[in-house]
């Protein structure tokens, strides 16, 4: 009964949702917006472009325009793996069991794997403002390398002490740079290094910089949430 | 015309959490709701002749992009509901560890 | 000095607190007092991010309005963190992300960097719910916070793609422009709604009794008074200068509103637990402060925030101390409480009285001014309703006060740390002295919004 009422309600909604948005006429048709309304047309103009410096306009709008609501979403992740942590705080703490014995093979390949995985991710995190990727996908793949450890070595245990100092770190460090920005040119996270010609490796001012210390911030967080979700309180 | 079945799959999610009593299977609902939004939200920007917002050595003049702004957005929004969603398993494990299920209806009493 | 600082300081702060984690509470109460006397000094304006003039670029907005919730956000994360330092030492980084997520809320001046900022203090707000070590209760906040969040962030983008910006001042001129509020009702509904689950209106705050009945000294007054406050402002700016309800919106928000006062007042005088009481009256509260400002009463939402911040701090503190030491809440088991601690009654009488609004005290002036406002609008049921809402009120306090004051058979002990009767009485003195004395509450009347100016002055 529960199923059928929710299930209508919940389709209802939708349907609400969907038709008012059918009928309002300044909500663009689908594969027909007109970017000449919106504010994103500026971030396309050349001038912008050259003087932010990134050929990526995305990371250009994620990490220059908007550079203040990835520094909100750095410490979202920030907070929700320390919570993560603080949740699974034992006084001896040992490592889940794996339900099979891990061969030569698969601890050893393994591990040339994650060196094969580290390479890839700090090339996506450096080219970050020149081709698609940047510090978050990085970070990503640092810590999927890492859970590749934890799930093909029974003993394998990270180092998570030193995630904690890379993480904060790696956050002071953002913000500092903000900071700079403050004192060396006006505003809070301004670009203060020239930005170079686009499509450079070495452009766009703070931009690479930045991204490679959300990278390192995001893979030594999630890499920290792997092992405290590999982590279980010791029975004595 | 299509980026209303992320509409649906919004409230397919809402409907998921309203339904179960499973902490995991709501969690899932939960991400299946961010990613009907996520996808809502790219295809806002979306435009037939559009192509990605990266620039090339090919000349630009006369390129139309997508909009850059939504795909930055959505960025933001996937990191966020990672954060949620690791932050809701920890306590659903945390849920496990003290009452031995994930089904809320098993506990409802001992609150 | 740059109001950017009340966020950037707190957040490197926290992100520097994990490498020393012993000494992070007493970082939050640096940055706490920096930050006070930040606001004294901060400059009011539009102020820049990033070096991208706006709608480009992200802004925050300062002015009078921000400033006062900023004083008492961030004064009252000081005092109950303090007053907690013994019961609740671990919890300093994630404190200081709490004052950098609020202080984002009231400051920013963009809509999709508000929602960042609401994911923030949200997820901290979790954190700080797990205190109460109820991990279900919390799991079901956390669950509809994220469902509450999603609605909001899936009615900015509704809007962004309308008007192709996300800067509030920028978004007001161009929905003056469009000048079609039949558009605008179903954005403004989502938004609304996930506004209205942090701020604890009616229909959607289920979370609300499982947080705060299970509440303890740290996580009561933090969800109730510091929380509740931010979250009051934030949606009087959101209410006031963005939404400014029209039509058939206004009339459902409207009795949305009245009917959340009237039965979360009739829930409280069911309860027999002491927390229920005081949770349900505070979401009659909640809903008090959003009913003034869809009406347009400012400056008395605006003393009604922080006279409510300011009693239910006190209030939570008592009731969850004598509950941790008695071991239940429910009023009975707690009677004769103040027979034993003259000073605390007092100061919990005053409180009490004060919300109910009682001539000599705060809530009385309050209450007046607003009454008398609504009966210019000529808005008769709902002062009606208030009036209601107000009686059932008075008979819950006063069959509360009673009960805590007059013991029946074994006389139970609580005791009270010298600097919790010491806070509290400053605290009560407060809402005596503004109660008698009116005159700064009249000074600042029209300079608290300036949202519109911006907007007309460009």
């Amino acid at each position: 009964m529960k199923k059928l009422f929710g299930l209508i309600l919940f389709m209802g909604l939708g349907v609400l949702i969907i038709l008012a948005l059918n009928n309002t006429i300044s909500f663009p048709k689908f594969g027909s917006v007109d970017l000449s309304d919106r504010v994103a047309d500026a971030y396309l103009d050349n001038d912008n472009v050259s003087e932010v410096g990134s050929a990526n306009i995305v990371t250009a709008i994620v990490v220059g325009y908007r550079g203040f609501d990835t520094l909100g979403e750095v410490t979202v992740l920030f907070i929700s793996a320390l919570g993560v942590a603080f949740l699974f705080s034992f006084k001896k703490e040992k490592r889940l069991d794996l339900k099979f014995k891990p061969n030569f093979m698969l601890k050893h390949g393994s591990k040339l794997l994650f060196g094969i995985m580290l390479v890839v991710s700090l090339y996506i995190i450096t080219h970050g403002h020149l081709t698609p990727g940047g510090g978050f996908p990085g970070g990503a793949i640092i810590a999927s390398g890492v859970l590749l450890l934890y799930l093909a070595d029974d003993k394998f245990r990270s180092n998570i002490k030193g995630f904690k100092v890379l993480e904060g770190v790696a956050g002071s460090l953002f913000v500092i740079i903000g900071l700079l920005g403050l004192i060396l040119a006006t505003s809070f996270l301004e670009n203060f290094i020239a930005s170079g010609t686009v499509g450079q490796l070495l452009s766009a001012g703070i931009i690479p910089i930045i991204y490679v210390l959300i990278g390192l911030k995001v893979g030594s967080e999630i890499a920290s949430v792997v092992d405290n979700f590999l982590t279980e309180e010791e029975s004595a | 015309m299509i980026q209303y079945a992320a509409i649906l799959l919004f409230v397919l999610g809402l409907y998921g959490i309203f339904i179960s009593t499973n902490t995991i299977k709501m969690l899932v609902s939960l991400n299946i709701l961010e990613i009907g939004l996520n996808i809502f939200i790219i295809s806002i920007g979306f435009n037939y002749q559009g192509i990605a917002p990266i620039l090339s050595s090919v000349s630009d003049t006369g390129l139309i992009y997508v909009d850059p702004l939504p795909q930055a957005l959505v960025l933001t929004a996937i990191v966020i509901g990672v954060g949620t969603t690791a932050l809701g398993l920890a306590f659903a494990k945390s849920i496990y560890q003290k009452y031995q299920s994930f089904d809320l209806n098993d506990m409802e009493e001992s609150l | 000095m740059s109001a950017v600082l009340l966020i950037a300081i707190p957040l490197l702060a926290a992100f520097i607190s994990i490498l020393f984690k012993k000494y992070s509470i007493y970082l939050l109460f640096a940055v706490t007092i920096f930050n006070i006397a930040n606001v004294f000094l901060a400059t009011e304006g539009i102020i820049i991010i990033g070096g991208f003039s706006p709608p480009l670029g992200i802004s925050l907005l300062v002015d009078t309005y921000s400033k006062i919730a900023l004083l008492l956000v961030n004064a009252l994360v000081l005092v109950i963190a303090a007053l907690n330092v013994k019961a609740y030492p671990k919890y300093g980084t994630i404190l200081l992300l709490v004052v950098a997520g609020l202080n984002g809320l009231v400051l920013t001046n963009d809509l999709f960097n508000f929602f960042v900022f609401l994911e923030i203090s949200g997820i901290a707000a979790y954190l700080i719910t797990a205190s109460n070590k109820k991990p279900i209760t919390t799991f079901r906040y956390l669950v509809i916070g994220a469902i509450g969040s999603s609605l909001f962030l899936l009615g900015l983008i509704i809007l962004y793609s309308m008007f192709g910006t996300l800067n509030m001042v920028d978004m007001i001129k161009e929905i003056a422009l469009n000048n079609n509020y039949q558009e605008l009702v179903l954005p403004f509904t989502l938004m609304f709604i996930g506004l209205g689950v942090e701020a604890k209106l009616l229909p959607f705050n289920s979370w609300v009794k499982g947080i705060l009945g299970h509440s303890n000294t740290f996580s009561g007054p933090m969800i109730a008074s510091v929380y509740a406050s931010a979250m009051g402002f934030v949606l009087g700016r959101f209410i006031t200068n963005l939404f400014n309800f029209e039509g058939m919106l206004l009339t459902v928000v409207l009795v949305i509103l009245v009917a959340g006062i009237v039965l979360s007042d009739i829930m409280a005088f069911a309860s027999k637990k002491s927390r229920e009481i005081l949770l349900f009256s505070s979401v009659a509260q909640a809903s008090m402060i959003a009913l003034l400002f869809v009406n347009g009463i400012i400056i008395w939402a605006v003393y009604l925030i922080i006279a409510n911040a300011l009693s239910k701090t006190v209030m939570f503190m008592i009731i969850n101390k004598a509950q941790k030491d008695v071991g239940s809440d429910e009023v009975k088991s707690l009677q004769g409480l103040f027979a034993n601690n003259l000073v605390i009654g007092i100061i919990f009488t005053i409180a009490t009285l004060s919300v109910m609004g009682l001539p000599l005290l705060v809530g009385f002036t309050i209450k007046l001014n607003f009454l008398t406002e609504l009966a210019d609008a000529g808005q008769i049921w709902t002062i009606a309703f208030i009036l209601i809402a107000s009686v059932v009120e008075g008979i819950y306090f006063v069959k509360l006060l009673l009960k805590l004051w007059y013991p029946e058979g074994n006389l139970i002990k609580v005791n009270y740390h010298l600097s919790f009767k010491l806070v509290f009485a400053i605290i009560a003195l407060a809402l005596l002295t503004f109660g008698v004395y009116q005159a700064p509450l009249d000074k600042l009347d029209n300079t608290v919004d300036t949202v519109m100016e911006v907007v007309n002055n460009g």
